[in-house]
């Protein structure tokens, strides 16, 4: 077929579209079902006792700003990552942050097993928590998938990957608040392997998600 | 391309036929050495990318970055796919007509002359077939065939050399009607 002629029946089959909000409105949106659930689990699983002594420490404070900032670049950059006119940067911004993070929880991970001299890789199983960490990740995941079944029309994997990092980093962000997390082990599994699970589901089903919701 | 966004026609149709040779001349400038049918397909994929997302650009923001974000990524796309089909592609003027690597499978001659030989058989009348089943296919003996038929021995040759006539002249493309 001719451009010329794949121009005139583009137009002749021109409906009307209704506007999608900006990658930032967007973000807002997420953050707006999101949030609600994430205090909900936490109030329902308990603050830690320790958590005011925790809150002024600033390895924990480091950790969560840490954890936050991946939730909310990686948030924006999966609502960037389908238009094609956002420039690379922004798509590539909540690698940093996560880097950032993974390096903080790997020093802290040395940290501790050379403070405990071996009773660091000592793993708790805390099975009790796995609904609460599920319901923390796949409510964040599920509005995602939601918001981003318009928006991906371009490089949908990186927006699955960035949108699954959010909603992991989101529940991860909260984990800390009630769960203790004494030795790298546990720090290791629970909390860095529950990010890496849920991404690497999310980017492995979001794009079936989105191709069935789309 | 707001008021495309709204549904005018008119002037998404304007849009369209000046985004063309905008885009022709943005893809050989970013693909030099892409062939012309290439970088048609590139600019026909970028219009049909921006007929299935207009309702993701902001009317605040120039059309040209949007636009151009839609022919890099299109375009990429083509030549990543044409790079690896190029791998497995032969090109056919490079090899005779007869060879045996454009057949499909090893029985491809066979199955066709079988399926020319079945459709002139079934061309044939009724006792033309009959015959031709029971002395050349089944490969029974006059007398058999005779106890199978009713008919006498020589009725039998008569109608199997006439059955074998008619089969060529099936087989040639015609039909003898005698």
């Amino acid at each position: 077929m001719k451009s010329e002629d794949l121009v005139e029946r583009l137009a002749r089959n021109l409906a009307p579209v209704r506007r999608l909000p900006s990658p930032g409105a967007l973000m807002a949106r997420w953050l707006l079902v999101t949030l609600p659930v994430l205090a909900a689990v936490t109030l329902m699983m308990k603050l830690r006792p320790d958590l005011a002594v925790l809150l002024v420490q600033p390895r924990f404070m480091l950790t969560e700003g840490l954890a936050a900032a991946t939730m909310l670049s990686s948030a924006y950059a999966a609502f960037c990552a389908g238009r094609p006119d956002q420039p690379v940067w922004k798509l590539f911004m909540p690698m940093a942050g996560f880097l950032l993070w993974l390096t903080e929880l790997g020093r802290q991970c040395f940290v501790l097993s050379v403070q405990t001299d071996g009773a660091a890789l000592v793993l708790h199983a805390d099975w009790q928590c796995v609904p609460a960490i599920a319901m923390t990740a796949l409510v964040p995941a599920a509005a995602m998938v939601w918001l981003l079944r318009r928006s991906a029309k371009f490089r949908p994997t990186h927006s699955c990957l960035c949108g699954t990092l959010a909603a992991a980093a989101a529940a991860e962000f909260v984990l800390p608040l009630f769960h203790a997390a004494d030795t790298m082990m546990t720090v290791l599994v629970w909390q860095m392997g529950s990010v890496a699970l849920f991404t690497l589901l999310g980017a492995l089903t979001a794009r079936l998600g989105l191709n069935t919701l789309g | 391309m707001a008021a495309a966004q709204a549904g005018d026609q008119r002037a998404y149709a304007a849009l369209l036929a000046a985004a063309l040779p905008w885009l022709r001349r943005r893809a050989r400038g970013r693909w030099p050495a892409a062939s012309a049918a290439d970088i048609e397909d590139m600019v026909q994929e970028t219009l049909l990318a921006l007929h299935q997302s207009r309702h993701l650009y902001d009317p605040a923001s120039p059309l040209q970055p949007f636009l151009f974000g839609i022919l890099k990524l299109r375009g990429a796309e083509i030549r990543r796919r044409r790079h690896r089909h190029a791998g497995r592609e032969t090109a056919l003027e490079d090899m005779p007509a007869d060879t045996g690597a454009l057949m499909t499978q090893g029985t491809q001659e066979q199955d066709v002359e079988q399926a020319g030989l079945r459709k002139a058989l079934a061309s044939l009348g009724a006792r033309d077939r009959q015959v031709l089943g029971l002395l050349k296919i089944r490969q029974l003996s006059l007398k058999e065939a005779m106890v199978e038929t009713g008919m006498s021995v020589a009725a039998l040759k008569v109608a199997s050399f006439r059955a074998v006539q008619r089969l060529k002249q099936a087989l040639k493309g015609g039909t003898d009607e005698e």
